[in-house]
């Protein structure tokens, strides 16, 4: 598993929704940036495709911030 | 009957974007093909001539409905929404209250979502991932562009997707005045595209051996085979009456089109569905043999395509081909499949109502079987009131429309 920082993770955020890099501030909600969970789950596949990251649904329970998912994604890649 | 005009045209391919660039393009004979070598997911690699989109410029989408309009789309729904941006922005329909139920989109996609389906097997069997993205089917499904036009739109009409190989968007342009004609819609949002530039669309067009290693050179001495394109052309089409009540500048009118199968062959065309569906266009446009037409050939540049539509051609109009003119233009833009007759019949259009034909190009010299007069090297002024526009796809599906000078 290749190891991910969390700048890595916000740039694939920004690149799977699409949404604008400078709008990524880590303590806004998912549903304030319109960040759906379709979106979400391209980001899980670009995760796995480029890290080997493999999240499940069930990771994504309690996750709100963009800051609770890169602490999901971190734990994953055992950065955490 | 209820008169069908043209109040909106888009468009992109490898020649350009937008129709006037295009447009421009095709007059000044330039040329779309480029080498392209690309490699599909580090392992798969393929390399020749083909018309491809470069840099697309989805700016004017984004702008209008957010920067999430496109995302998740295959590269062939993306081509379909910026194509018929352009055509219901010229139109002036963008945001109109008649999208709400009387107006329908009829567009021509043959063969689906070919990006998204290669990496989802790609993903299944190369990669051994037991999961794929829950939008792969929806991005790939054949009716993925016309779907995505109507939530773009908010079109609420008779919504639905036609694959006729590649007379896909010629059939949706039919069957579009066909529903204006009957009443049944004041508006139809009509064309088609493809964007099958891929791994495994490129093995299969080898495959079939209808390719050519150099250029596509239509009704010409040497010929061997058509160059692939992709991109999108789209249409609006409207009741005279309607357009005319909201004051739209008018661009061109529809006034036949013809349809036959050959029921022959599944890859050869036969000249005998190609005359029939070209006599029923003309008879449906009221036009006889003797009136003098600008045609739009299907023109691929395959050695039995162009062979075959040349005889149908001086069968149906005799001593009277000496006063048409023949334009092929897949030799600029590439053959764009679901979306070729679409965009054919905007060049050709355009060609009627501004008076000069585009160019034939890659000319090597007259074949005998091929017997048409050809616009060769330069484009000519012309004075034509008709347009004949032919698709004769794979599978011996024949769609022939006709167009008026306005």
């Amino acid at each position: 598993m290749a190891t991910i920082t969390p700048d890595e993770i916000l740039d694939l955020v920004s690149t799977e929704v699409p949404i604008d890099r400078a709008k990524l501030d880590a303590s806004a909600t998912l549903d304030s940036l319109d960040i759906a969970s379709l979106d979400i789950i391209s980001v899980m596949f670009a995760l796995e495709d480029k890290y080997g990251i493999s999240l499940e649904q069930e990771d994504m329970q309690g996750v709100s911030t963009l800051d609770d998912f890169i602490k999901v994604v971190m734990a994953k890649a055992g950065q955490g | 009957m209820t008169r069908v005009v043209i109040t909106g045209m888009g468009c992109v391919s490898g020649l350009g974007q937008g129709v006037e660039p295009t447009w421009e393009a095709a007059i000044r004979g330039e040329t779309g093909v480029r080498h392209l070598k690309r490699t599909f997911q580090e392992n798969y690699a393929y390399e020749g001539p083909a018309a491809y989109v470069e840099k697309l410029d989805t700016s004017a989408v984004e702008a209008r409905f957010g920067a999430k309009a496109l995302s998740h789309l295959d590269p062939v729904s993306v081509f379909a929404s910026v194509a018929s941006f352009e055509a219901m922005e010229q139109a002036g329909l963008i945001g109109h209250p008649s999208l709400e139920d009387r107006t329908a989109i009829l567009y021509g996609v043959g063969s689906g979502g070919n990006t998204t389906i290669e990496e989802s097997m790609h993903r299944l069997f190369d990669k051994k991932a037991t999961t794929l993205h829950p939008l792969s089917i929806p991005k790939y499904m054949n009716s993925a562009a016309p779907s995505q036009l109507s939530l773009l739109f908010g079109v609420k009409g008779l919504v639905y997707n036609i694959a006729s190989a590649c007379a896909s968007s010629a059939h949706a342009i039919a069957e579009g005045m066909h529903l204006i004609r009957a009443g049944r819609a004041d508006v139809v949002l009509v064309g088609g595209g493809e964007a099958s530039i891929t791994y495994a669309g490129w093995a299969g067009w080898k495959a079939v051996r209808a390719m050519s290693s150099t250029a596509c050179r239509p009704f010409s001495i040497g010929r061997d085979g058509m160059i692939l394109g992709e991109g999108a052309a789209s249409l609006v089409l409207e009741s005279e009456a309607h357009a005319s009540a909201r004051g739209a500048a008018i661009l061109g009118e529809v006034t036949g089109a013809g349809a036959s199968s050959d029921a022959f062959h599944i890859t050869q065309p036969q000249g005998e569905g190609a005359v029939k569906a070209i006599r029923f266009a003309l008879e449906d446009a009221g036009l006889s043999a003797e009136t003098p037409v600008l045609i739009s050939a299907h023109g691929t540049g395959t050695e039995l395509n162009d062979k075959t539509e040349a005889q149908a051609l001086n069968t149906v109009y005799g001593a009277h081909m000496a006063h048409n003119l023949v334009i092929a233009t897949k030799a600029a833009h590439g053959h764009l499949f679901g979306g070729a007759g679409a965009i054919e019949f905007i060049l050709g259009v355009l060609a009627i109502q501004r008076g000069i034909a585009p160019p034939l190009l890659n000319y090597l010299g007259p074949d005998p079987e091929c017997d048409v007069p050809l616009p060769v090297g330069e484009s000519r002024a012309i004075d034509y009131q008709a347009l004949v526009s032919n698709s004769f796809a794979f599978g011996g599906l024949n769609s022939v429309l006709v167009a008026k000078k306005v």
